[in-house]
């Protein structure tokens, strides 16, 4: 597709505008934590963690809501052969996520003075739960816009006898969402029944309605990408959208196993957040045989490659990371402990945020007439954020291993300065690689924001020659057995990784000797990490490899 | 699982099946969490526990007004940045959470703690009187103050005012009461004696034995004040200023106090010596010996206008008449920055 079809598909612009500069600011803020871990002093009484946290956290799940309303307004329309149902209401979600990112941002620093605008028993102003932390007022106004949405999408989707898989996993993700952000709205006396209900919106969103959402956009990205046919991506939708409910409606569980929740609840969050990983190894698969679907050129890399990315890392972060610290064997060393950051990191970012990447790399060169943009800042920016959040993670994982040792083995609390100086390493990986990420997160959105306004004179030919490559060594045509080699060689490294944690339970090391977890954790996680780093690779170049001069003249000489 | 093209793939009927799947787990779901939240679980309640007449209901909210777990972390979940607090109140008890909760910035020296529990309410809770039963009931208490009394710590003071930290305490004293199923998990070990307790070769460690000094001192540096100050009045004036300063040091005024005029917890001294004060009765006084005198032994009789009444415990009884002259000589030795 190389232009817009429905006038109202234009609505998503401002979405992906807010969303690049939220992101831009979400990550000035995590930089900033990253600093302030090293020096706590940094901005003491001025900005404090928990503050400049707290933004970070919620700066993150409302840009990532803005690149899912932005590519279903743009998605939409063509799903739905029509334009866009009220298109007047989605103004009003655009300035009423304006208000609530400006309200929430200026109100969480109330935290530093404990005023939480309690009236009629509820928080008004910021309720200090984590990635919950807005207050009761913006929780209304989000709660409006939500069902805004929801209203939106179902008014333009056509008669359900008409519906694909795509239409029904949207439409149950669009409710949902909405459904499920109510259980965040009360104030609970009881620590263990609001961690429960806290979970709800965290876990449900995030491993049942975003996953849900996720699934289906990059099933209908993959149909625009490659042409794929709508109907097998629509069923591999159904499939993905199945595993994920039947897997993570008690996978929940995984969340009550230390918070004052009954025993019992280990074992079926262990048993079923097990199975978690099974919609994301099939969407890892899924996107191998979607983009294998012809071996026309790629025409748009970073789309491609963001989209590539966020499956990959939804794989990596959230299936492999998460399946290691799922039971509660293993959880209960990482549970409170950077080891869960890790995961978070690459999960969140990964799977939820490179779709949002994608979708704009996708979108913005069609709606500004640019799609013949040149790719190179793209190309750059993705392999930076791609590396800075490989290598943070790993600072973040590595940091964890540490803590977990320092913590429950030695008994050291961070009051005795114990901790911090043996984080030293692992705190400095993660500044660095915030700075490598940041780095990308600045080129991407200067590219993105200024794309078709800047240099209109760069032509296709010559910066798409560059992304050519001959299609020998890594970039030879990539095979479906190749791609389940390098799934191996990922699970391989993620058992590492959860004998590393299993292996906190050994007696020798309950004594004192960190050797194994140390060298298993150093072992799992590089190599899991490099392994993606390098599949990736693979995968792009592969892919750059299509219409490469020879082929194109074997093609030729063929016909 | 993938449909071709043309074929026929049953999603009608495949739907249909996986939404009966679904809620039957859904059943099972609501059924478990329904029999974790009944009274047969004999978890501790919010409601039901209290600490100086504040529940910790009233405590959880002031948890959450301050965002502890954007730092902290509670029952594991939070921010990874400071320590869990779930088992704290258990390990370190309400006096010592109510001499460092006023003042974050600073350790609570074992003065500050001994003085929270001539507090018949404090000792009550803590079940012991006395400073060494209360070292001795709570082991991590004793070894906080032993290596880190009087040092800075990486929390920023917070304006939580005394009520506040009363409910604080009793929030901590639920979730201390939780049964959270074996988590943290308890060490085997002494990890301080163990040759492994820097895993980082070359990272510097804080030794106990350096911080040590603060603590100890303490029962010589009283002893040694009361002694010169009994001296003649001729007593060289800076050494008085001298002792003063040990004096706040020992008794941990600077956890609040800032020697510059920076306003932490309460006012700093630097310069505060002459000045003209606003009482919350609307009178203005000037900063001169008496008034100090005063605002040592009963903080509460005359506050500044703008400062929380509460936050400092009265001295009086715990500091002879000789140790204030001293600390008020300081005071007034300290110039404005």
């Amino acid at each position: 597709m190389i232009q817009i079809k429905y006038e109202t598909q234009r609505l998503s612009f401002r979405f992906f505008v807010v969303m690049l500069i939220l992101f831009f600011f979400q990550v000035l803020f995590g930089l900033l934590l990253a600093a302030q871990h090293v020096d706590p002093t940094i901005l003491a009484g001025t900005l404090n963690f928990n503050v400049v946290r707290a933004e970070h956290t919620n700066l993150g799940l409302l840009w990532i809501l803005c690149g899912f309303i932005g590519t279903i307004l743009f998605i939409g329309p063509l799903m739905s052969k029509r334009e866009l149902a009220a298109p007047g209401l989605i103004k009003f979600l655009f300035y009423a996520l304006l208000a609530v990112v400006v309200w929430n941002v200026g109100t969480q620093a109330l935290a530093m003075k404990g005023i939480a605008g309690w009236w009629k028993g509820q928080p008004w102003l910021q309720e200090g739960l984590e990635y919950i932390e807005a207050g009761r007022a913006a929780d209304v106004i989000i709660l409006i816009g939500f069902a805004i949405l929801c209203y939106v999408v179902l008014r333009t989707f056509p008669k359900r006898s008409e519906w694909n898989e795509i239409h029904w996993g949207l439409a149950i993700g669009v409710v949902a969402l909405t459904a499920v952000w109510v259980f965040g709205m009360f104030f609970t006396e009881r620590l263990d029944l609001q961690e429960y209900f806290r979970w709800y919106v965290v876990h449900y969103w995030v491993e049942g309605v975003w996953e849900v959402i996720h699934i289906s956009l990059v099933g209908f990205l993959l149909v625009l990408m490659f042409d794929a046919d709508v109907k097998s991506v629509g069923f591999a939708v159904f499939w993905g959208v199945v595993l994920v409910w039947l897997s993570g409606l008690i996978g929940n569980a995984h969340h009550y196993f230390w918070i004052g929740t009954p025993e019992f609840w280990q074992f079926w969050g262990s048993l079923f957040s097990a199975l978690e990983p099974l919609p994301l190894i099939f969407c890892f698969w899924h996107i191998y045989l979607d983009a294998h679907q012809d071996a026309k050129p790629l025409k748009n890399f970073p789309a491609f490659a963001f989209l590539l990315g966020s499956v990959v890392l939804e794989h990596v972060g959230a299936g492999i990371l998460g399946f290691t610290m799922t039971f509660a064997i293993t959880n209960i060393w990482s549970h409170g402990t950077w080891v869960t950051m890790s995961h978070a990191h690459l999960a969140l970012f990964g799977t939820f945020g490179m779709l949002g990447l994608s979708a704009a790399y996708y979108i913005l060169p069609i709606i500004r007439r640019a799609t013949n943009f040149d790719q190179r800042l793209g190309k750059l920016s993705f392999w930076l954020v791609f590396i800075g959040i490989l290598g943070l993670s790993f600072g973040f994982a590595i940091g964890g291993t540490i803590q977990v040792f320092l913590y429950r083995t030695l008994g050291l609390d961070w009051f005795g300065g114990d901790i911090a100086p043996a984080l030293v390493f692992a705190k400095g990986m993660v500044l660095i690689f915030g700075m490598v990420f940041f780095a990308g997160v600045c080129l991407l959105v200067y590219d993105l924001l200024t794309l078709g306004a800047r240099d209109k004179a760069v032509a296709t030919g010559e910066d798409m020659a560059e992304h050519v490559l001959a299609p020998v060594g890594s970039a030879r045509p990539l095979s479906g057995w190749e791609t389940g080699i390098w799934m191996l060689w990922m699970w391989i490294f993620g058992m590492i990784i959860t004998f590393d944690l299993l292996s906190f339970n050994l007696s020798t090391v309950q004594q004192g000797n960190a050797t194994i977890p140390y060298l298993m954790g150093f072992v799992g996680y590089s190599g899991l990490l490099l392994v993606s780093l390098l599949f990736v690779r693979r995968f792009l170049h592969a892919m750059q490899a299509r219409g490469a001069p020879s082929l194109a003249a074997e093609g030729q000489s063929a016909t | 699982m993938s449909c071709q093209p043309g074929k026929l793939c049953w999603e009608g009927f495949k739907r249909t099946r996986a939404l009966a799947l679904l809620g039957l787990l859904a059943i099972i779901f609501i059924l478990l969490s329904f029999w974790s939240f009944t009274s047969s679980r004999k978890q501790a309640i919010p409601r039901n526990v209290y600490y100086a007449d504040y529940s910790a209901v009233e405590g959880k909210r002031v948890f959450q007004s301050f965002n502890c777990m954007g730092c902290h972390t509670i029952v594991g979940n939070g921010a990874y940045f400071g320590p869990d607090l779930t088992k704290l109140y258990g390990k370190v008890g309400p006096a010592w959470l109510e001499a460092f909760l006023p003042s974050a910035g600073a350790w609570p020296t074992e003065i500050a703690v001994q003085i929270k529990l001539n507090d018949a309410i404090i000792a009550e809770d803590a079940g012991v009187a006395s400073i060494d039963a209360y070292k001795k009931k709570y082991p991590d208490a004793a070894e906080r103050i032993a290596r880190r009394g009087g040092h800075p710590t990486m929390m920023p003071n917070l304006p939580i005012t005394a009520e506040n930290v009363r409910k604080l305490v009793a929030f901590l004293k639920y979730t201390s009461e939780m049964n959270t199923e074996g988590w943290p998990p308890e060490p085997k070990i002494d990890g301080l004696a163990t040759p492994y307790a820097t895993p980082m070769p070359g990272a510097a460690q804080v030794a106990p034995a350096s911080v040590a000094p603060a603590a100890a001192a303490t029962p010589a540096a009283s002893a040694g004040a009361t002694e010169s100050a009994a001296a003649p009045a001729a007593a060289d004036d800076s050494e008085l200023i001298a002792q003063g300063s040990q004096l706040a040091q020992t008794y941990g005024c600077l956890a609040c106090h800032a020697l510059d005029s920076k306003r932490t917890v309460g006012p700093g001294w630097g310069g505060l010596y002459g000045t003209d004060v606003k009482l919350t009765d609307g009178t203005t006084v000037t900063v001169d010996d008496a008034y100090i005198k005063q605002s040592i032994l009963d903080p509460n009789s005359q506050i500044v206008d703008s400062y929380p009444p509460g936050t400092m415990p009265p001295m009086q009884g715990i500091l002879n008449d000789d140790q204030v002259s001293a600390i008020v000589a300081y005071i007034r030795s300290l110039k404005g920055a």
